[in-house]
């Protein structure tokens, strides 16, 4: 399982030389690996087939578009959960003291909240411990792995295998509470248009959420109040 | 028994009970709750730092900081506090600066050094078998593969490099650029240091060191408001903030200070408290309304009427009919109103010429030096005339007697007489043409019917001249015909009423502007009458409103006129306040060397943007301003009839504008081709230029030979933000695609330049490279060939000023640099290193020909007195630094430029420090540095000198060098204007001689800076800084021709396009609608709007305007608002996209149907960036566009004069304007919204 988790780790980093040829040993890792199902060793198979396929500047060109400019595809977890409020440094804190206290340093100029950073973390950890971390971060992954299907982007194996790993169902909720967010998916024209609407002003108890009722409020502390183990909502 | 023991003798109960009438509660429970708090604000260190973007807010901020992560920010609130009775300046901040910290983590940082991939394919192909130079040399000489990746500019195809790599490609091709075309094409843009003065100098000094060229940006943003320097021979000054609080009367004209001076609006408030009295003056109902006790809200563009208006009612009240004595006394001592002004002879009337000048009587009137440059007026006691002191012919050359003493050249005391009325002082009355404008036709401005020519009587006098008898008048009285006041001496076009239909009665001015009469009248009595009873404490705000009109100087002009006549210009709680752009760079003298490389070469090359843009992205070619439209019906005989460009050309030969690129030659080859010839480098070009084997860049701007090659941009976003004519830029600077609509004056057969190239088929792409340094994924950086990742402002150590209020504050790094991003300073040192390694393969030391033009504040500043002459046609020789350009030659040495980089040059020692036309011996200071920086041990060519290897010892460098931080130097500085002025000053700056502030200072907290002559007002305990304090009150000249605030414009330019004096001039016609206006229809109704850019609320131009939160708070993407009445007119409902296009572009925004706006116009908030949430345009096709895409600058004569004293040129001092405002727009509903997200169908074939 730890394998499989480096691969995917690898996988989703930026393309390299090195990555693009390492197909055979990557291949190799991926049928040496005991715990992920042959349907998911085919998803990551194609993955590492089209990723070796390509030209080194047209892999690269995908990536940066994909994961460095678009911003509903960041690979840095709390994007999709904070954005950019206040509770992000915070979270970023307790994620880097986390890793602290199974001794790992960020030896990258890299945020811990990098997803390939997180995913190499979890391949030195227990099952539990990542059946645990994995299903927090679930809804993340569901949601990026949906948007990268609406784009036909192979890079969706990544996630869905990261989905069956976690062996649970994404909260719902939490899921379409992710997709509501902005999508700069440009190809969804319907999409694009709807983040234009504007909420509803409504005044009283139960004002919107995004104003400074007391729904709101309760967020907030709950936000502040949350360990790393329960940062997921 | 006692309760002794039931008693408490230590404790208390903790009272469980309730207070204030039960509506408080104390309870005993636990206050675990606290924990939540305690952990959410949690941190381990809290750094000072400021927001490093274009707002002149410099705000103090606490960063929070826990394990080398930043988590939030807050206000800080230990400014040091006022003097009583003064509002402390806290809390600065505004919601914008709030929302920052979500830049550094943000998806959308600049996380990597990007680059075009298919550029880097072809650098990695070519790199195999070639050196660096080489490699570059033969991707951008093969036509195929340059425009492979020059094509697809802003088509995306970004991938990341490694620092070191994209280092050495930009390195290589700087290094080809300055061997095969020379430095010169080498070019960056950054604009107002102040923000982050030391990021600023990073970039400036790896070009100086170069040769390559810095551009300017006050002037291209047009915040720069040329009238200024006119008036005072200043490019701004203005009162800090916290004066508005002393004033009686405030206007805010044309500013919207709640929203765009948000830390600084609570002054306003505050003086609003005290009782100062509030009249705002804006066409729409703006935020700033609320401030108002009357709001007037004139025609958009039409201020000029409005403040002539004003002027007319107290000039009436208050010098005529009764002569206030202040307003007098201070009229005729700084200001130019005694100056005698010649009348001349044109058409059988008379006009105003130039002001009278010593030289023009017999033996100079005892005047030996500069006897053109000294100006005359009448003693009152003796009714002769005499030579008052302070003239700019003083300045230079007659040390101790530039002052504004009331004594003539040979020391004797004067009395100035103000004006001839007195039948005892006239020797006749005069009738003199004055020009009128507002009777020019305008689509869609009110005229009036009056004649072009309005001849005016005022009483003149017989004084015997050099070359015979000749008619004079005073400046005073030609400003009062000027205003249409009847003096009692006959005449026509002269009111005696306010109900008259004369230019410029408050009657005539209801009908051009709509703001009634009483309004006006009231306005400007009440504004008088509060200065008369203060001494001056009446101010006006003004801003952007006015400025970025083509006509500015005009509204400018107007209420400067307004100000003066009151007497408050330099007077506390008084004068002048423009609030746009003018972040002021307070320790500028000690800033400039380490900027410009001053410490290893003078001069440095500087452009002015306007002029650059205008040539290089081609908007000249696609002019439709005819000189005819501006020129004034009482022009001189002249060469008048050319195009705008052509008077450009004709300003940078004559020397009075700068030039980039030079000379069509490689100003590399120059010197050697001067050495064979044996003669001089300036006497070489000057013969040259003559016989014509040498051509300056400026009359063939289209030939591949002058175009920039290589172009920076940093701190700035100048394709997202700030580049008017925006689709100009992309189709011809750029080469990529574009939304021009117009045809090219080829195309349309109209009036072709005179002096200036015309090639059928315009270039496009004329950059080989362009790179931008960002933190955030702008538009720039989304058409640049690299993208470097920079530090945020929480993440590099900078120094930040600003005018409204006197504290220097940090930028500190609160964290390292997040991802592969490096400082700015980092970043340029670092290309410093690769370019000397690289540029050895073609480049050694070399001797560098430049071409200065004349410079203000320097002695060369009195080039061409009299009247204007132009080598080119024989009239004159090309005379350098006289009549042409200066020709210097430098030494660079290419090899060694990073060795030169990162230390302080001995040119400190040698020739020493200075600014502003004094100068000063700074050994002590560079001594000081080697001890504070430690100094280069290494053996080499800067053995021994000071270090500046890290941004903070930048920041030394700056900080010990500057008169304005510390004391010793502003003693000196002092002490080096006494000489000129004959009068101390040093009491100015001797209590604060020991003070010497250091970068470790201002992180503890923001300091006070130190009085320095840079600037025109003081720090002081007992006054706020207010501009033009130490002229009213140490008798320092006005840096003008006169000495005193000029009112009377008299260079002949001036004098041809009419603004010898302030008159109304209506918008011009720019002509971008009618010809495209019915040539794409979609079916829906159109109606034509006035386009508006005002600064916004939701962002500081573009910055933070993709930021959700503002996003959030605006409506998430580009809006422009419209009123209901033109809504209705195009059948457009609020939220509809509505696509506004002229032949400049088109753009695509949400429409805000408003009451808040005027009828007629539309208005766009300024940089709202392109990408996020714009959709396709149905007319070009391509992605909505930005504001500027329906701008085109258009430039104007009067801002080229140069060599004239106050009007000679200066960095971001004076110079033409990218005005905007003039700008009309078809508006309509779309029919089709189209995201355009296909992969692009490219045209170009991909080269190999």
């Amino acid at each position: 399982m730890a394998n499989a988790l480096k691969i995917i780790s690898v996988l989703v980093s930026y393309p390299t030389a090195d990555l693009l040829d390492a197909g055979p040993q990557l291949h190799a890792a991926l049928n040496a690996d005991g715990v992920i199902g042959e349907g998911e060793k085919n998803l990551l198979g194609a993955l590492i087939d089209d990723l070796c396929a390509h030209d080194i500047y047209d892999a690269e060109e995908r990536y940066v578009l994909l994961f460095d400019r678009t911003r509903s595809l960041s690979l840095h977890l709390f994007e999709h959960v904070h954005g950019e409020s206040r509770d992000r440094g915070q979270a970023m804190v307790d994620l880097t003291t986390m890793y602290g206290a199974q001794g790992f340093g960020i030896d990258a100029k890299e945020l811990p909240d990098y997803l390939p950073l997180f995913l190499e973390y979890l391949s030195t950890q227990s099952p539990e411990e990542v059946h645990n971390l994995l299903g927090q971060t679930l809804h993340i992954i569901s949601a990026i792995r949906t948007r990268l299907q609406k784009r036909e982007s192979i890079y969706a194996n990544a996630f869905l295998t990261l989905e069956a790993i976690a062996g649970a169902k994404a909260d719902a909720a939490a899921v379409a509470e992710i997709l509501k967010a902005p999508e700069d998916d440009p190809n969804d024209l319907q999409a694009l248009d709807k983040i234009w609407e504007e909420e509803a002003v409504t005044f009283g108890a139960g004002a919107g959420s995004n104003s400074c009722g007391l729904e709101r409020l309760r967020t907030r502390v709950r936000a502040a109040d949350r360990s790393v183990q329960q940062q997921n909502h | 028994m006692s309760n002794l023991l039931d008693r408490l003798n230590f404790l208390a109960r903790k009272n469980v009970d309730t207070f204030s009438d039960g509506h408080g509660v104390t309870t005993s429970e636990s206050r675990g709750w606290e924990e939540t708090y305690r952990k959410r604000w949690q941190h381990d260190k809290i750094v000072r730092s400021t927001h490093g973007v274009n707002c002149t807010g410099s705000c103090s901020w606490k960063i929070y900081v826990k394990g080398g992560i930043v988590t939030w920010e807050t206000q800080q609130t230990d400014y040091p506090r006022t003097r009583p009775d003064l509002p402390n300046h806290e809390p600065r901040g505004c919601p914008r600066g709030a929302s920052y910290s979500w830049y550094m983590y943000s998806a959308n940082r600049v996380k990597y050094p990007l680059i075009r991939s298919r550029l880097l394919k072809l650098w990695r192909e070519a790199r195999v078998v070639r050196t660096p130079v080489a490699a570059w040399a033969s991707i951008v000489e093969d036509p195929k593969k340059r425009k492979s990746y020059t094509g697809v500019r802003g088509h995306g195809g970004f991938v990341r490099a490694r620092w070191d790599e994209v280092n050495e490609i930009i390195a290589a091709a700087n290094a080809y650029t300055v061997r095969a075309h020379g430095p010169d094409r080498v070019v960056g843009f950054s604009p107002i240091p102040a923000m982050s003065m030391i990021s600023y100098a990073a970039g400036s000094r790896y070009l100086s060191l170069m040769g390559g060229v810095c551009l300017s940006f006050y002037d291209w943003y047009c915040d720069l408001p040329p009238a200024s320097p006119m008036t005072w021979g200043e490019q701004t000054d203005v009162p800090e903030s916290a004066d508005w609080y002393n004033a009686g009367f405030l206007m805010l004209w044309g500013s919207n200070v709640p929203q765009t001076r948000t830390p600084d609006a609570h002054f306003y408030t505050e003086a609003r408290y005290k009782g100062a009295k509030s009249v705002v003056v804006s066409p729409d109902y703006s935020e700033a309304t609320k401030f108002a006790d009357l709001w007037l809200h004139p025609k958009q563009g039409t201020d000029a009427a409005l403040a002539m208006a004003m002027g007319h009612v107290i000039l009436r009240e208050f010098h005529l009919d009764r002569q206030a004595d202040y307003f007098e006394d201070y009229c005729r001592r700084y200001t130019d109103m005694p100056m005698l002004v010649q009348l001349v002879k044109q058409n059988g009337q008379y006009v105003p010429g130039r002001l009278v000048r010593a030289s023009d009587f017999a033996g100079d009137l005892g005047e030996k030096n500069n006897p053109e440059w000294k100006t005359v007026a009448i003693d009152a006691a003796t009714k002769k005339v005499v030579v008052p002191q302070g003239s700019v012919g003083f300045r230079w050359g007659d040390a101790g007697k530039w002052n504004l003493e009331e004594k003539d050249g040979k020391g004797q005391d004067v009395n100035l007489q103000m004006s001839l009325i007195l039948d005892e002082n006239q020797d006749t009355v005069a009738e003199v043409a004055f020009p009128y404008f507002g009777n020019r036709e305008h689509d869609h401005f009110e005229g009036t019917d009056h004649e072009s020519v309005l001849v005016r009587s005022l009483p003149a006098k017989q004084v015997k001249l050099k070359d015979g008898e000749a008619l004079v008048a005073t400046v005073f009285d030609l400003f009062v015909a000027n205003y249409g006041l009847d003096r009692g001496v006959g005449g026509a076009n002269v009111a005696n009423s306010y109900d008259e239909n004369v230019p410029y009665t408050p009657a005539w001015a209801e009908k051009i502007t709509g703001v009634p009469a009483d309004h006006i009248i009231t306005v400007a009595r009440e504004f008088a009458s509060n200065a008369e009873k203060t001494n001056g404490r009446s101010m006006v705000i003004l801003g952007a409103g006015l400025n970025h009109w083509y006509h500015m100087d005009m509204s400018y002009r107007g209420i400067i006129n307004l100000l003066v006549m009151c007497g408050c210009v330099g007077q506390s709680g008084g004068g002048w306040s423009h609030y746009v752009g003018q972040e002021k760079l307070r320790p500028q003298t000690g800033w400039q060397p380490l900027a410009f490389g001053l410490d290893w070469a003078r001069p440095p090359r500087h452009m002015n943007s306007t002029s650059f843009f205008y040539a290089h992205t081609d908007q000249w070619r696609y002019e439709t301003l005819n000189v005819s439209e501006i020129l004034s019906p009482t022009a001189p005989e002249g060469p008048w009839d050319a195009t705008l460009i052509d008077y450009n050309v004709r300003a940078e030969r004559m020397g009075w504008l700068p030039s980039a690129p030079q000379l069509e030659t490689n100003p590399l080859d120059i010197a050697a081709m001067a050495a064979k010839e044996k003669k001089e480098p300036k006497d070489f070009v000057a013969d040259e230029l003559k016989s014509g084997s040498l051509k300056m860049s400026c009359e063939d701007p289209d030939n591949p030979a002058n175009w920039p090659r290589n172009l920076f941009v940093w701190r700035s976003n100048l394709l997202g933000s700030s580049g008017k004519g925006h689709e100009y830029f992309l189709k011809h600077l750029l080469g990529t695609s574009h939304g021009v609509m117009g045809k090219d004056l080829g195309e349309e057969g109209r009036q072709r330049a005179k002096e200036t190239v015309w090639h059928d088929d315009g270039p496009e792409g004329k950059l080989d490279l362009l790179v931008t340094l960002d933190f955030r994924m702008s538009t720039t950086c989304v058409y640049s060939d690299i993208v470097l990742p920079t530090a945020t402002w929480y993440e590099k150590n900078d120094l930040n000023t600003s005018d409204m209020h006197p504290f220097i504050h940090p930028l500190s790094s609160a964290a390292d640099p997040a991802w592969e991003s490096r400082s700015d300073w980092d970043i340029f040192k670092g290309l410093a290193k690769t370019f000397s390694e690289v540029a050895q393969e073609v480049l050694g030391v070399e001797k560098d020909t430049v071409l200065v033009p004349i410079l203000h504040d320097t002695p060369g500043e009195i080039a061409q007195p009299l009247d204007v002459k132009d080598w080119k046609t024989g009239e004159i020789e090309p005379i350098p630094g006289k009549t042409m350009p200066n020709v210097v030659v430098v030494e660079r040495d290419y090899p060694n430029l990073y060795k030169r980089f990162t230390a302080l040059g001995p040119l400190m020692n040698k020739i020493g420090n200075g600014g502003k036309g004094i100068a000063w011996n700074t050994e002590h200071e560079v001594e000081a540095l080697g001890k504070l920086n430690g100094v280069v041990t290494e053996e080499g060519p800067t053995k021994g000198m000071p270090k500046i290897e890290t941004d903070i010892d930048a920041t030394e460098v700056v900080l010990m060098l500057a008169p304005e931080t510390n004391g010793e130097v502003a003693v000196k500085a002092w002490e080096a204007l006494s000489k000129a002025t004959g009068r101390e000053h040093a009491h100015l700056a001797i209590p604060k001689e020991d003070e010497k502030i250091r970068f470790r200072d201002i992180v503890a907290q923001p300091r006070k800076i130190i009085s320095s002559p840079t600037w025109s007002g003081i720090e002081s305990e007992k006054v706020c800084y207010n501009a033009g304090y130490t002229n009213v009150h140490e008798l320092i000249p006005w840096r003008t021709l006169t000495g005193r605030q000029q009112l009377y414009q008299d260079h002949m330019w001036m004098r041809a396009f009419g603004e010898g004096f302030c008159l109304y001039r209506p918008p011009i016609d720019t002509k971008s609608v009618n010809p495209v206006i019915e040539s794409k229809p979609n079916g829906n109704k159109q109606v034509v709007l006035n386009f508006i850019t005002p600064h916004q609320k939701w962002g500081i131009h573009s910055t933070y305007s993709e930021n959700l939160l503002m996003l959030t708070l605006n409506r998430g993407g580009p809006v422009v608002w419209i009123c209901e009445t033109d809504a209705a007119k195009a059948g457009i409902v609020d939220n509809d996209w509505v696509e506004a296009y002229n032949a400049n572009g088109a753009l695509v925004a949400r429409a805000v149907v408003s009451q808040r706006i005027k009828e007629g116009t539309i208005y766009m908030y300024h940089a709202q960036e392109k990408i996020v949430n714009v959709p396709g345009s149905e007319t070009t096709g391509n992605r909505g566009g930005i504001h500027n895409s329906v701008t085109r600058a258009i430039t104007k004569p009067t801002h080229m004069i140069g060599g004239y004293a106050q009007q000679s040129y200066g960095f971001n001092y004076y110079g033409t304007v990218g005005s905007n405002r003039d700008e009309f727009v078809i508006v309509r509903k779309m029919e089709k919204i189209d995201w355009l997200e296909r992969p692009l169908a490219e045209k170009v074939e991909a080269a190999e």
